[in-house]
């Protein structure tokens, strides 16, 4: 009974596992994908002291799953939660990885063998991955997936290419997907965001223009492991931008699509700019917001910094649409507030501000944990029991209880530990 | 033959990820060379359980008194070797990780022979540094399973709370002659309306009702000595007259939850007191009955965002939103206007709450810095960005939103715990990001406004947030050490106290050995291993252990070596 | 003339610049076999002494690696590498040394491409400089084979 599910293995619910352990408390943490790290994993550097997100989430990732106390089930799902608090007990699904993941060391001798070629979901689908893949390259666990989508031995019973590679003999594509049961006292969800479609909003041209791209491919293409290798180029010719429009609040505080405000674009396109900067100190960056909001730590000192040392230039507007020339240079198009006058700017490449939005499988999961959502979609909490969801011994920290930055998911989570701990382990001694 | 420690060197294929490019039985062969080493073995992936076998048979059956491994990266295989030393009764600091693979075989692929080259390189400077290997110990020091919490407002309660049920005593020290903070003194809480001093007042029972939680108030830390899991703590009264109270305490960790104050705008717009108040006396007003006004204006960022104190105060907007919304409860026909320059309602609840203001039909007009407000006698004169115009709102009264700002004696408290504030005196933590509630030092967090100003939502996280943080130092019985820390040689020390001013951890610590006689000492559980203190020591006294300056440069000369 | 192989000694932080080493690796980004790593878990460790005596062996080229300003998993410690090294820059000078063999880079645990890219411009800067001077004059009595003790202090 001295357990914890903690469901979600992004940066939330990797701090709330790793506190939970250093208490003593067992944990299992869930993760649907093939490794934890989260959207963290995927951003280049983090505002506002510019670190590299890599070098300061790897060794979390690493200490979870070193720490004696936490057990890891990656490429996993919750899908049965019975019980009460103190006493639930919880069904994990683990789907077949088709890899043997105490034989495989990760060292991609397959994945360079492999034939298929499928689009890197990791790197927003700019650059091609093989079929048997490790996650991304600093995964945990160290260990390849095979994507039966695009495996020809699962699709067709052809080719075996990675089971000649494998000298470990890790393949087995007889690997079936299997349950765990697992009894805990209390559950942590943690299950993250996901960006809005900005096919949803056609007037932005990100379907139609190539040199539109959303903030989060932005983050891989400027960083170093992404698929340039950390160069800011065009996609559609490979030539490096030199201006670049950062558009706020796209689907964001919009009644027609999410009324809320994403909490943290204001400054995570303020930091894209200045990247732009360092990585060129020639690229001229425009920032199009409505209302400016930096209200974090350090936050205020950031943007006067971006605008003081790395010329980011801030535009009070509203962009009304993007359409593109000749040679695919994305024209924006917005009324200045400053002067309520229509006007036009051209530059290299332009940033969607996507919103942070629930994500599509949280409303099921919620069903399975028998828990409430809010009326936007994202986990129910009350602001005074801020990580209490509606059923007691269930907590939710991160993005999944609404838009948030990093250093207010790592607080939620050390929170959602602390109410957890509450019901399980060594409470009144 | 050299006399010497009895080497062993395990050379890993990694299937061919190194034995594809690196001639591995010409390593295997060259190691066999070098002084010291007694058993060398080629393994198809040394991280096997075959290959941990062969190490541990090996260490038995070889009596080997150092294990280096060849293969791929410390970062990830380090301890499982160490852990296979270990249970072979090695002592784990007497394990070398050759990296021959990530950075060699991987890297040089299409040159094999200057990668085997630089492989046998490679496991020649791993061996002259295993032969100067000592084992290291790890301490260990008990942990006093109590906590302190400075600051009885909500957030050191709530913390306090959380803590007392896990079953930790708690000290909680209040500077005040009453728990309750800052919230004593508001009305309603935003978002949901609720009375302030209601929710405080449960959590002040629930405090008081709690037999782990030991009330000091009107008292004051006076002293702080010791170190993770145990500190010792002064605790003086400071009722007048003087009584000269004092306990000594020891605890596992504190939490410091001392808070902010409102900024009181001295000289800025005509405050007065009177027609002329901040939203804190507005709340005042509210509370005892003596709001009468029917036209409202309400300032934003008053002494807050311009070049004397850069920061948005995060707390403001909504502040407003909340007694605008107030006054339309108690007067429907009055009218609110909020000057702002940005609207700083973040997220789902606050974008929320701003609508419901719109909807209310409270006004909102966009000033900036360039025109700032005037309030003269009968109106507030306002450009509005937005209508590029300039307005004249006849009020009744005048409402600053001013920002929260650091404590006074905060500086004082962080003097006595080590630990830094920031230039507008709030506590700065480890890492924005990562440990946005600890500190450098181990065993000390931090919550609430004494941080940063915030919401109470996030406020109250912060209290469960550093009770995690503090719980997981006191449920431990021990805590241990690394092996990895630096030592002092005393009789080469001078009592310089270099090492002291560049650790940031608070690691080596002078102390008198004789009238007059300093030397430096290191508490192992607080020292992190960088090693910055054995560079900045200008005698040698100073040793970082298992990178002591022989085993670097000795790797520096094989290197280099022929 | 056989081409001039500098040998390079690289001083690599454990939390950032390390790991952006592995990650090279991972990546398989080709650079020169010139350099040698020595693993340290803070720029901050690295001591005039350590460059010092890496030119006395014969190094052609010293490389001190940490993470970037604001990312040093100890706070401070890459601030400690950048006075050592700036420090260390004037002694060479003194011995009559060019500056441009010591070099400091920030590379992130994220950078392989940038590790495998300072690796080669680094060596080639080295190769540009031909030689140390002090290889030349170097004593060859500390080589490996005839040392016993390795106690050098």
């Amino acid at each position: 009974m001295g357990e914890v599910l903690v469901i979600g293995g992004g940066i939330a619910g990797i701090q709330a596992a790793l506190d939970l352990a250093d208490m003593g408390i067992q944990v299992h943490l869930v993760e649907r994908l093939p490794s934890i790290g989260g959207r963290m994993a995927q951003l280049d550097k983090t505002f506002p002291t510019n670190d590299c997100s890599t070098c300061i989430l790897s060794p979390k990732m690493n200490d979870c799953a070193r720490h004696p106390n936490i057990t890891l089930h990656t490429y996993a799902e919750v899908t049965g939660l019975e019980g009460e608090v103190g006493d639930f007990s919880a069904t994990i699904l683990k789907h077949p990885r088709y890899v043997d993941e105490t034989k495989c060391t990760g060292c991609g001798e397959c994945a360079q063998k492999c034939p298929a070629r499928v689009p890197d979901t990791f790197d927003m689908g700019m650059r091609r991955r093989r079929a048997i893949y490790l996650y991304f390259s600093q995964a945990v666990p160290q260990v390849m997936t095979i994507d039966p989508d695009h495996c020809i031995y699962l699709r067709r019973s052809k080719c075996g290419a990675c089971v000649l590679a494998c000298q470990r003999e890790a393949i087995d594509f007889e690997q079936k997907a299997r349950t765990v049961c697992v009894n805990v006292g209390a559950v942590v969800v943690a299950t993250g965001y996901d960006f809005f479609d900005p096919r949803g909003l056609a007037q932005f041209g990100y379907e139609r223009c190539p040199n539109v791209i959303t903030a989060l491919e932005y983050e891989r293409l400027v960083s170093a492991s992404g698929p340039t290798e950390g160069h800011l180029l065009r996609i559609s010719d490979g030539r490096p931008a030199k201006r670049i429009g950062f558009i706020q609040c796209v689907g964001s505080r919009d009644v027609r699509h999410q009324r809320f405000c994403s909490a943290v674009c204001c400054m995570h396109s303020s930091k894209q700019a200045v990247l732009a900067a360092e990585h060129d100190a020639g690229v001229e960056s425009y920032v199009f917001y409505t209302d400016f909001r930096a209200s974090g730590k350090g936050f205020r000192e950031y943007v006067a910094r971006a605008e003081r040392e790395y010329g980011v230039h801030y535009v009070r507007s509203r962009v009304a649409r993007i359409t593109e020339d000749g040679n695919h240079n994305p024209s924006i198009h917005y009324e200045d507030a400053e002067t309520s006058r229509p006007a036009r700017m051209t530059v290299d490449l332009a940033v969607l501000a996507t919103s942070l939005i629930p994500r599509p499988t949280t409303a099921a999961l919620a069903q399975v944990l028998g828990i409430e959502m809010d009326p936007y979609g994202f986990v129910r909490t009350e602001p005074f029991s801020p990580v209490d969801t509606t059923r007691p011994g269930i907590f939710a920290a991160g993005c999944c209880r609404g838009p948030a930055d990093i250093p207010e998911s790592v607080m939620q989570a050390s929170a959602a530990a602390a109410r957890a701990a509450r019901f399980v382990g060594r409470g009144n001694r | 033959m050299s006399e010497g420690p009895r080497i062993g060197v395990f050379i890993c294929h990694c299937g061919s990820n190194i034995a594809g490019h690196v001639d591995v039985e010409a390593v295997e062969a060259y190691a066999r060379t070098l002084p010291g080493v007694v058993f060398v073995q080629r393994n198809l992936y040394t991280c096997s359980d075959a290959g941990l076998s062969e190490i541990k048979r090996a260490i038995a059956e070889e009596g080997l008194e150092r294990v280096v491994v060849a293969a791929c990266t410390p970062r990830t295989h380090e301890p499982l070797f160490q852990e296979a030393c270990r249970e072979a009764g090695l002592n784990p600091y007497l394990f070398e990780f050759v990296n021959i693979r990530d950075q060699c075989s991987w890297v040089h692929m299409q040159e094999p022979e200057a990668a085997t080259e630089k492989a046998k390189d490679l496991v020649r400077m791993g061996v002259v540094k295993a032969r100067l290997l000592e084992p290291l110990e790890e301490q260990e020091v008990e942990v006093e399973p109590a906590a302190l919490v400075v600051g009885g407002g909500m957030i050191g309660m709530t913390a306090a709370l959380n803590l007392a049920e896990r079953g930790f005593a708690v000290r909680l020290v209040e500077r005040g002659p009453r728990l309750g903070g800052l919230l004593l003194r508001l009305d309603k809480l935003y978002p949901t309306h609720e009375d302030a001093r209601a929710l405080v007042a449960k959590r002040v029972a629930e405090v008081e009702a709690h037999d782990r939680i030991e009330v000091f108030t009107s008292s004051v830390v006076s002293e702080i000595k010791g170190f993770v899991g145990n500190y010792e703590v002064k605790i003086t009264s400071n009722r007048q007259p003087a009584t000269g109270n004092q306990h000594s305490l020891r605890v596992g960790a504190i939490i410091v939850a001392t808070g902010a104050r409102v900024f009181k705008p001295e000289g800025l717009y005509g405050y007065d007191g009177q027609r002329v108040i901040t939203q804190f006396e507005l709340e005042e007003r509210f509370r005892t009955g003596g709001f009468d006004a029917e036209r409202v204006v309400m300032i934003q960022c008053v002494g807050a965002r311009i070049p004397e104190r850069p920061y948005c105060s995060r707390i403001c907007c909504t502040t407003a939103i909340k007694n605008a919304l107030q006054i339309r409860e108690r007067q429907p026909h009055a009218q609110v206007y909020i000057l702002y320059r940005d609207t700083e309602t973040q997220g789902t609840r606050y974008e929320a709450y701003y609508t419901r203001a719109r909807e209310a039909g409270i006004q909102f007009i966009r000033y900036s810095l360039r025109h700032p407000p005037e309030v003269t006698d009968e109106r507030v004169v306002v450009y509005d960005e937005l209508l590029g115009a300039r307005l004249g709102i006849p009020y009744d009264l005048v409402v600053l939103s001013t920002p929260l700002v650091a404590c006074e004696d905060a500086r004082e408290l962080a003097q006595m715990l080590k630990v830094p504030v920031d230039e507008h005196g709030f506590f700065l933590e480890a890492h924005v990001k990562l440990r946005p509630l600890d500190f450098a030092t181990d065993g000390i967090y931090v919550a609430g406004t004494a941080r940063w100003p915030a919401h109470l939502e996030e406020t109250i996280t912060q209290a469960y947030g550093a009770a995690a943080r503090a719980a997981t130092i006191l449920s431990k019985d021990r805590i241990t050490s690394s092996g990895v820390v630096a030592r002092v040689d005393e009789a080469l020390c001078r009592g310089c106290s270099r090492c002291v001013e560049v650790c940031e951890f608070g690691a080596p610590s002078l102390i008198e050995t004789a009238p007059g006689m300093k030397v430096a000492r290191v508490n192992p559980v607080m020292c992190k291993g960088c090693g910055a203190c054995a560079a900045a020591c200008p005698t040698g006294a100073m040793t970082a252990m298992h990178f002591t300056d022989e085993q670097v440069t000795a790797m520096v000369r094989a290197a280099l070596g022929h | 003339m056989g081409e001039f192989r500098p040998r390079i000694v690289v001083f690599a932080c454990n939390w950032c610049s390390y790991a952006g080493a592995d990650l090279a690796g991972v990546s398989r980004m080709q650079y020169p076999p010139t350099t040698r790593v020595i693993r340290v878990m803070c720029s901050g460790r690295v001591t005039p002494g350590f460059i010092l005596e890496s030119f006395r062996q014969g190094a052609d080229g010293v490389l001190v690696t940490g993470c970037h300003p604001g990312d040093c998993h100890y706070i401070s410690g890459n601030e400690k590498a950048l006075a050592t090294v700036e420090r260390t820059k004037r002694l060479l000078h003194l011995l009559g040394l060019e500056t441009d063999r010591l070099r400091l880079e920030w590379i992130s645990a994220a950078e392989g491409a940038r590790f495998a890219r300072v690796m080669t411009q680094f060596t080639e800067q080295v190769r540009a400089l031909g030689p140390s001077p002090l290889t030349e004059h170097a004593t060859r009595s500390t080589q490996y084979a005839t040392r016993d003790t390795p106690h050098h202090r």
